[in-house]
């Protein structure tokens, strides 16, 4: 049994690394590029397309025109920059506050099994509740505003983050913890100076996908519990009857996510782990 | 002086007892340089560890300097096979860790690293990264961190085993060099009977697993030695009958617990 199935793998591999070959070779890395742009105009002229046959109706379906003319207002009285700075600071301190706890806590479960026993079951059971369920319990808690939208930040995001760090503590290689050792290094020298930096890449990771994760929940989060912030703009603009301005918003979202999530967390990654060759992937 | 006394070192996994290491007993003088040699398998690396105080052996003792080991200590440190350098330190930074533990300030840690760094030739690349070096300099790196702080044993687990063939001759010359000027004591651990016989004041041959100590070969002649000499001719022959046979019975064990395993 054991022979059919490696020779089975055998003669897959060849084939597929082929196929890996000419594909690459087929497709230039220009002509990628061209056909992601390529595909976001053909967006754009369909969204034009359906709203000059009237196939939506109008007072509910803007132009893309009409999304330009709305950020021109926002941007001239103001609202969208205040608004995004609001949001910006939410999320900003909310995933601060969850990798200061979430990092810490994660270096502590990855480097005991005890504290894994004791809290994992715990853990679990919290991790899957959506953020946007602990919403009216933050309302509750902290009234309408900034502390009850930074909660919902927090718990959203710090298992990502908790979760992460501990992978990268377990899978740290113990020949380094071998040279802590014999060099007698103390316990802080090893945290500060060996587990941070050896599980890095599992902590980027994980803050990436916790800045994500806030940045997915604080609309939500803003519409129901706040009076500033991307989310009430969004939300604001129902009654006003703007869906032009709603999609001002989602875009103004769409690209701050895009940009801090692509270059802020690959611009550290090249500080450290790619300047460091630690790079796994 | 390092001794050895009745030491013994089982595994237990699954539930069932294996043994690595049975009735070592070794006494290696100041200043001398010995190798372990034997084929894979044989305990040669759990030995050193042990010594190293990095595990604990089942029963038995080992004592430095007539104190018992029973954890690592200032006066040991180890050079690894692959290398075990921070890729996140700098060169320096990684040659100053040992200094660093021991609350050395940065000015003579720098210093220190900076003198070692020209000993083994790397001082140009004192700010690189470890990923930039090749398999050679990172082991004199991994050299020059163990020779920072100044131990009276330097322990080495098949240093060169990831180098090829020319760096590793370079690297055993430079040992050489740096054991005769700094006065250290040497245990090294190889399964090449030629870099055994090249390096050592005497080689301690094992058996194939259980480890047993089978012969210790002493090597008198001067150094540097010429390998194509009739004289290392004899002693590699020598050598080579000696553990001939424990490769032989290593390579059967292996198949075994291949067959075992499918």
């Amino acid at each position: 049994m054991a022979d059919v199935s490696y020779s089975k793998n055998v003669v897959r591999e060849p084939a597929a690394a082929e196929a890996t070959a000419t594909s690459s070779q087929r497709w230039l890395p220009g002509r990628e590029r061209w056909l992601g742009i390529a595909t976001i105009v053909a967006f754009l002229v369909i969204w034009e397309v359906v709203y000059r046959l009237g196939l939506m109706p109008k007072w509910a379906f803007p132009s893309p025109w009409k999304v330009v003319l709305a950020f021109q207002e926002l941007i001239a009285n103001g609202k969208l920059l205040t608004n995004t700075a609001a949001s910006i600071g939410r999320q900003i301190t909310g995933v601060l506050l969850a990798a200061l706890v979430g990092i810490p806590a994660g270096l502590v479960l990855g480097a005991s099994p005890t504290a894994r026993a004791a809290f994992l079951p715990l853990c679990r059971l919290l991790y899957p509740i959506p953020g946007i369920a602990w919403i009216p319990l933050a309302i509750l808690w902290f009234g309408v505003g900034f502390t009850s939208t930074v909660f919902v930040i927090f718990f959203s995001g710090i298992w990502s983050i908790m979760f992460n760090t501990m992978t990268g503590v377990q899978t740290l290689s113990g020949q380094y913890t071998d040279v802590a050792k014999v060099y007698l290094a103390s316990r802080s020298l090893y945290t500060r100076r060996i587990l941070i930096p050896g599980s890095l890449p599992y902590i980027i990771t994980g803050m990436r996908l916790t800045y994500g994760v806030g940045w997915r929940v604080i609309v939500g989060a803003e519409m129901i519990s706040s009076i500033t912030g991307l989310g009430f703009l969004i939300d604001d603009a129902r009654w006003q009857l703007r869906p032009d301005i709603m999609i001002c918003g989602m875009i103004t979202i769409a690209m701050i996510g895009w940009v801090s999530e692509n270059w802020l967390f690959d611009w550290i990654e090249e500080k450290t782990i790619v300047r460091w060759g630690m790079r796994t992937t | 002086m390092l001794t050895a006394e009745n030491l013994h070192k089982k595994y237990i996994s699954h539930g069932s007892e294996t043994s690595a290491l049975v009735d070592i007993n070794l006494r290696i003088e100041e200043g001398e340089f010995v190798c372990l040699l034997g084929p894979s398998g044989c305990g040669k690396s759990t030995l050193l560890k042990i010594i190293a105080g990095l595990i604990p052996a089942t029963s038995g003792r080992v004592a430095i300097n007539g104190k018992l080991v029973s954890g690592p200590g200032p006066e040991r440190a180890v050079v690894f096979q692959d290398y075990a350098l921070f890729p996140w330190m700098t060169v320096h930074d990684n040659v100053e860790f040992g200094l660093e533990a021991r609350n050395i300030p940065v000015a003579e840690r720098r210093e220190i690293s900076t003198r070692l760094l020209k000993v083994v030739g790397l001082l140009d690349f004192a700010e690189r990264f470890p990923h930039q070096l090749s398999g050679g300099m990172k082991q004199r790196v991994s050299i020059a961190r163990a020779l920072a702080v100044d131990p009276s044993l330097l322990l080495m687990d098949e240093p060169f085993g990831a180098v090829d063939a020319q760096t590793r001759q370079l690297l055993q010359d430079e040992l050489l060099r740096i054991w005769r000027e700094y006065r250290k004591t040497v245990v090294f651990v190889t399964h090449s009977i030629e870099e055994a016989i090249y390096l050592s004041d005497r080689i301690v041959v094992m058996t194939a697993r259980p480890g047993r100590v089978k012969q210790i070969v002493a090597v008198p002649d001067a150094r540097p030695r010429d390998m194509a000499s009739i004289d290392m001719n004899q002693r590699l022959r020598q050598v080579r009958a000696v553990l001939g046979e424990e490769i032989v019975r290593a390579a059967a064990l292996e198949e075994a617990d291949l067959m075992a395993g499918a």
